[in-house]
């Protein structure tokens, strides 16, 4: 075989293995109990989603096999992705007394635009079971946040629920702004390697940076002064969301999508920080 | 085939994803002409399905009581809360929320944790007895593995947390004692740790619930007896002196200064003059 003829079967091999690639999806015959919750809040709003592709920057192409043009089913990983971005839109009840963050900080961090909070965005999905999100930044456009079927599939994880989701969202928006300030958080996926101090999550290690309620107007959780007292890490912007969604949800918030946040912010804030344990959201009243 | 053919073939895929790129998500479903609040009013008056039953019908009406609670507003939580504490004898309703935890503990954890939920604020005894089995029951060894967390045991782990905050709330000695045990010696960190925030908002967070626990705690994690929870109503002021308490008796706890990534550095440039540097 000559070498052109080499390179035509490359080319052709990577355009049907990226078909193939794309064909791969996640369990899309059934959603969690809080998704189901939430999505019968809005019962398929396509103004919103409307807007959400946009604000996400999400595109046919990645998402085509995946609800793309079944926005209104439940089970496929768009719609589950745009019914995350509702709650996170909408369900905060930005109390400056009670919550850590507004829904304005929230938004800025998993949004696509360019702000203070990170450079363009865009978001996709990806089979890939081991990891739940990922930041990638590239060369050439936007950066790219990616959340894995873990996400979706309840079958396979606890964190296929709208708020854990969303969290997720916010968590690689957060690497987004370490890498948009120059921040060292690790080698390790951008968190510390290994299992440090009161980290048992190996290798997704971070420290937790403590501040209280009101310490951070709503709107300037970008900010840093350089020094552990006004700073964030991903497991602890995650963290914060999670609680202000279990703890201070608008009230039309099913308590399904409350409970499963609650659960998910107490086991991170228990297994991800160095200098653990974050705080403990709520009490432990079982309901 | 010749390269021509191979660029128009790429070209034309090219414009098919350009194009698809481009095309906004749909759905063949109708829109809905109202908005998402309009529909609150309606949601929130759903009346909640009836729990005293006959035996025979307890399953069923479990079932609809667990749907309509996963969809409560959060604003209806205490209403909840009062329609499960008249349901405290009802032992087959009981069952029935222990049955449907097991039945969806692998296939949805947020129904399961819903379950359990329930049968933690219903405070029956018949509760102790299902959350005792699911706090024993064994981490899997096998399973995904995603950034650093086995996804199988966590998802088990944070039923089994879910548990401890049943058998903490039933508040007898027996399910004390099964608190204490998961606070020293359950194999997970996410099960131990809610057992000591349950243990301790159960008794008041007491000076003496402190000294038991501290009796049963790892060495390594001492410092989750006084970890800071921020309470429901709680406002800004009270927990922020929480915070600076817990941070000067923990100084341990706060963190190092955050690192800028290192920029390699320039090589040195040669000097612009044939002269030696002056020394």
């Amino acid at each position: 075989m000559t070498n052109s003829w080499k390179v035509k079967l490359a080319v052709c091999l990577t355009v049907l293995f990226s078909t193939v690639a794309m064909r791969a999806n996640c369990n899309q015959t059934t959603a969690s109990q809080a998704d189901k919750d939430l999505w019968n809040t809005h019962g398929c709003w396509q103004d919103f989603f409307l807007w959400q592709y946009q604000a996400y920057d999400m595109r046919g192409s990645d998402w085509g096999s995946r609800g793309w043009n079944d926005a209104c089913n439940v089970n496929k990983e768009y719609p589950k992705h745009w019914n995350a971005s509702y709650l996170l839109t909408y369900g905060l009840q930005d109390n400056w007394q009670f919550s850590f963050h507004g829904t304005v900080d929230y938004r800025a961090t998993a949004e696509r635009w360019d702000n203070q909070f990170h450079d363009d965005l865009y978001h996709t999905a990806t089979d890939d079971t081991s990891i739940f999100g990922a930041f990638t930044t590239h060369f050439f456009g936007p950066n790219e946040v990616q959340t894995s079927c873990l996400l979706y599939d309840p079958n396979l994880a606890t964190n296929a629920n709208p708020g854990s989701r969303a969290g997720d969202f916010n968590h690689e928006g957060w690497h987004a702004w370490m890498d948009k300030y120059n921040w060292d958080n690790g080698s390790c996926g951008g968190h510390r390697c290994g299992t440090p101090g009161n980290c048992t999550a190996k290798d997704a290690c971070d420290y937790f940076y403590f501040h209280g309620i009101g310490a951070y107007a709503f709107g300037a959780m970008w900010e840093n002064n350089g020094t552990a007292s006004r700073f964030h890490s991903p497991n602890q912007v995650q963290v914060e969301f999670l609680c202000d969604v279990a703890d201070y949800p608008q009230s039309w918030v099913p308590n399904s999508v409350r409970l499963a946040a609650k659960s998910d912010a107490n086991t991170r804030a228990s297994t991800r920080f160095i200098n653990g344990p974050g705080y403990f959201c709520g009490d432990p009243r079982p309901w | 085939m010749n390269w021509q053919c191979i660029l128009v073939a790429c070209l034309m895929t090219a414009a098919c994803f350009a194009q698809q790129e481009k095309e906004p998500p749909r759905s063949s479903e109708p829109a809905i002409a109202t908005r998402p609040s309009e529909q609150d009013k309606a949601r929130a008056a759903a009346k909640a399905p009836a729990l005293n039953v006959s035996e025979q019908d307890a399953a069923k009406a479990a079932a609809a009581f667990l749907d309509w609670a996963g969809a409560s507003p959060a604003g209806q939580r205490e209403d909840v809360r009062r329609m499960l504490e008249q349901a405290r004898e009802y032992k087959a309703i009981a069952a029935a929320f222990c049955d449907e935890a097991n039945r969806t503990a692998e296939s949805d954890f947020t129904r399961s944790l819903l379950a359990l939920s329930l049968l933690g604020e219903m405070r029956s005894p018949a509760g102790a007895d299902c959350f005792q089995k699911l706090l024993h029951r064994p981490l899997p060894e096998k399973g995904i593995v995603a950034n650093g967390e086995n996804v199988e045991q966590t998802k088990l782990a944070m039923l089994q947390a879910k548990a401890v905050d049943g058998l903490a709330y039933l508040r007898t000695a027996a399910t004390d004692r099964e608190v204490l045990w998961a606070v020293g010696k359950h194999p997970s960190r996410i099960v131990r740790a809610e057992a000591i925030e349950a243990y301790l908002w159960n008794h008041k967070d007491s000076n003496e619930a402190r000294d038991t626990l501290l009796k049963y705690v790892q060495p390594k994690e001492r410092i989750f007896v006084d970890r800071v929870r921020r309470e429901p109503t709680e406002e800004a002021a009270v927990f922020n002196r929480k915070l600076t308490a817990f941070l000067k008796a923990h100084p341990e706890a706060v963190a190092p200064v955050p690192k800028r990534i290192e920029q390699k550095a320039e090589p040195a440039k040669p000097p612009k003059e044939d002269e030696p540097p002056v020394r």
